[in-house]
C-alpha cells in the first residue's frame, strides 16, 4: 500500500483502504517540442522556383546585390530592397525604400510582422512565408 | 519625410487571442501615427502594451514625447494604458487629449487604476501625464494638425482626421454609420447602391490617404445588433468611396470573427468598391502592418 510506508503523510493517510492505480504504461513528462525554423519559400519568379530560404539570423538583407544575406537577381528588385528583422522569435519584413516596394498578399506595406501562409512580392519574386515553431 | 501608420490593435470590444485570430491579430484598437518628429496614438486599446514594449526598445536620449486621442473611454479603448511601459518612465511626456473643458477622458483613463481595479496606482505614473484641449475642432501637434469630429455610439465616440504635408490619415472607430444613413431603409430596399451619409461626415473624410474605420458586422450580422454602436462593413465602404478616399483600412473586427471571416469582409468590400466603380484599396487592418504616406502633393483638405 502507497501512504505511510512511501513517505506520505497527513491527508494520504486517510486514503490508505482505497483502491490504488496501477501504473501499466510509463507516460513521459514534458518534453520541449523541437522547433522549426522560420522560411521563405519561393512560389513564382526567376529561376526554377525551388529557392528556400531558411532564416536563421536576426537580421538578413534581401535585394538584387551580391553583398545581401539574400540576392534576388531581378530588375525590379532594388540594390538592397528589403530587410528581415527577428524580434521576440518573429520576423518584420520591411521596405528599405526600394524602388518598387513589397507586396503583402497584395497590399502594399512599408512593413509587416510575418505569419503563416503570407505572400510576400518583391520585384518578380513570389515567396510564401511559413511560419516555424 | 513620410508618415507612418502601424496598427497595433485592430480587434473590437474584448480582446480575443488564439489562433483563430492570429493573422489579423486580437489586441483592441490603437493605431500609432509618427513622422519623423512627432508621434501620435490613437485609443489605447490592449494594442498600447505591445507599442510600449516597442517604444521601450530604443527610446530617444531626451525621453519620449507621447500625443495621446482616446475615440472614447470604452474598455477596448482604454484598457491597456495601466501595461503602457513609457508610462513607467520619468523621462516621458504624455499629452492625452480631450475636448476643451472635458476631463472625462482623463479621468476615467486614470480612474481604471484605482486600487481596486490594478495594484499600481495612477498617481505612481513616473511619466508626466498632461492634459490636454482641443481649442474648436483642431489641435496642432508637431507637424500634424488634428480635426476632430463627432460620431454616433452609445455614449458618444469622436473621429480623427491626422493631415501632414505628407498625407492623410483618418481614424474612425465605433461610429455605427447606419444610424446616420439619409435613407435608413435603402440598405434592404436597395441594397446595392450607393449609400448616403451626412455631408459634414463625408467632407471630414474625403479624400484622405487613409481611413481607418470600424467595420465590425456583416450585413446580417447588423440586423441582430442595431443600436450597439457599430456599422455595416458594406456602409463604411460606401463612405470610403463616396468621400474618394484612397485606402480604407476595416478595423474593430468582430470578436467571433475569424481571420478567414475578415478575408471574407474585406472580399465582399473589395467587390463593392468595385461595383461603385472606385478606386479605393480595401483591406484588413492587421497588427503589426506599417503603411507608409509620402505624398507630397496632398495637403488635407478637411
Amino acid at each position: 500500500m502507497a501512504g505511510k510506508g512511501h513517505g506520505t503523510t497527513g491527508a494520504f493517510d486517510e486514503l490508505d483502504d482505497a483502491p490504488q492505480t496501477q501504473i501499466l504504461k510509463r507516460v513521459p513528462g514534458f518534453r520541449p517540442r523541437a522547433s522549426r525554423a522560420h522560411m521563405l519559400k519561393q512560389i513564382e519568379g526567376p529561376g526554377v522556383n525551388t529557392l528556400r530560404l531558411v532564416l536563421n539570423k536576426d537580421v538578413l538583407t534581401m535585394g538584387r546585390a551580391a553583398a545581401n544575406d539574400i540576392q534576388l537577381e531581378n530588375d525590379n528588385v532594388s540594390r538592397t530592397h528589403a530587410r528581415l528583422t527577428r524580434i521576440d522569435d518573429e520576423y518584420t519584413i520591411e521596405d528599405l525604400d526600394s524602388r518598387n516596394g513589397i507586396l503583402l498578399n497584395g497590399l502594399q506595406v512599408h512593413a509587416a510582422v510575418l505569419r503563416d501562409g503570407d505572400e510576400v512580392h518583391i520585384g518578380d519574386f513570389v515567396f510564401t512565408y511559413q511560419e516555424g515553431a | 519625410m513620410p508618415v507612418f501608420v502601424r496598427f497595433w490593435g485592430v480587434r473590437g470590444s474584448i480582446p480575443t487571442p488564439g489562433p483563430r485570430t492570429r493573422r489579423y491579430g486580437g489586441n483592441t484598437s490603437c493605431l500609432e501615427v509618427r513622422s519623423q518628429t512627432t508621434l501620435c496614438v490613437f485609443d489605447a486599446g490592449t494594442g498600447l502594451r505591445e507599442l510600449g514594449l516597442s517604444l521601450m526598445r530604443a527610446p530617444p536620449p531626451g525621453g519620449l514625447k507621447i500625443h495621446l486621442f482616446l475615440s472614447h473611454p470604452h474598455w477596448d479603448h482604454i484598457q491597456g494604458f495601466p501595461f503602457f511601459a513609457p508610462a513607467y518612465h520619468e523621462s516621458t511626456t504624455l499629452c492625452v487629449y480631450g475636448p476643451e473643458g472635458d476631463a472625462k477622458n482623463y479621468q476615467l483613463l486614470s480612474g481604471q487604476m484605482n486600487n481596486a481595479y490594478f495594484p499600481v496606482r495612477f498617481s505612481d505614473l513616473k511619466a508626466k501625464v498632461v492634459q490636454k484641449s482641443f481649442q474648436d475642432e483642431a489641435v496642432e501637434v508637431g507637424d500634424f494638425v488634428i480635426r476632430r469630429f463627432n460620431q454616433k455610439h452609445p455614449g458618444g465616440s469622436v473621429g480623427f482626421r491626422v493631415d501632414h504635408a505628407h498625407g492623410s490619415v483618418v481614424y474612425a472607430t465605433d461610429s455605427e454609420l447606419d444610424q446616420q444613413l439619409k435613407d435608413p431603409d435603402q440598405p434592404v430596399d436597395d441594397p446595392e447602391s450607393l449609400r448616403r451619409l451626412p455631408a459634414d461626415l463625408v467632407k471630414a473624410i474625403r479624400g484622405a490617404d487613409l481611413l481607418v474605420a470600424d467595420a465590425q458586422y456583416t450585413d446580417d450580422e447588423y440586423l441582430q445588433r442595431v443600436g450597439w454602436g457599430h456599422p455595416r462593413a458594406s456602409t463604411v465602404v460606401d463612405l470610403a468611396c463616396d468621400a474618394r478616399v484612397k485606402k480604407l483600412a476595416l478595423t474593430h473586427h468582430d470578436p467571433m470573427h475569424s481571420d478567414r471571416d475578415v478575408d471574407v469582409k474585406v472580399s465582399l468590400g473589395v467587390e463593392r468598391a468595385k461595383h461603385h466603380q472606385s478606386e479605393v484599396e480595401v483591406f484588413g487592418a492587421r497588427e503589426g502592418v506599417v503603411i507608409k504616406l509620402d505624398n507630397p502633393d496632398i495637403r488635407g483638405t478637411g
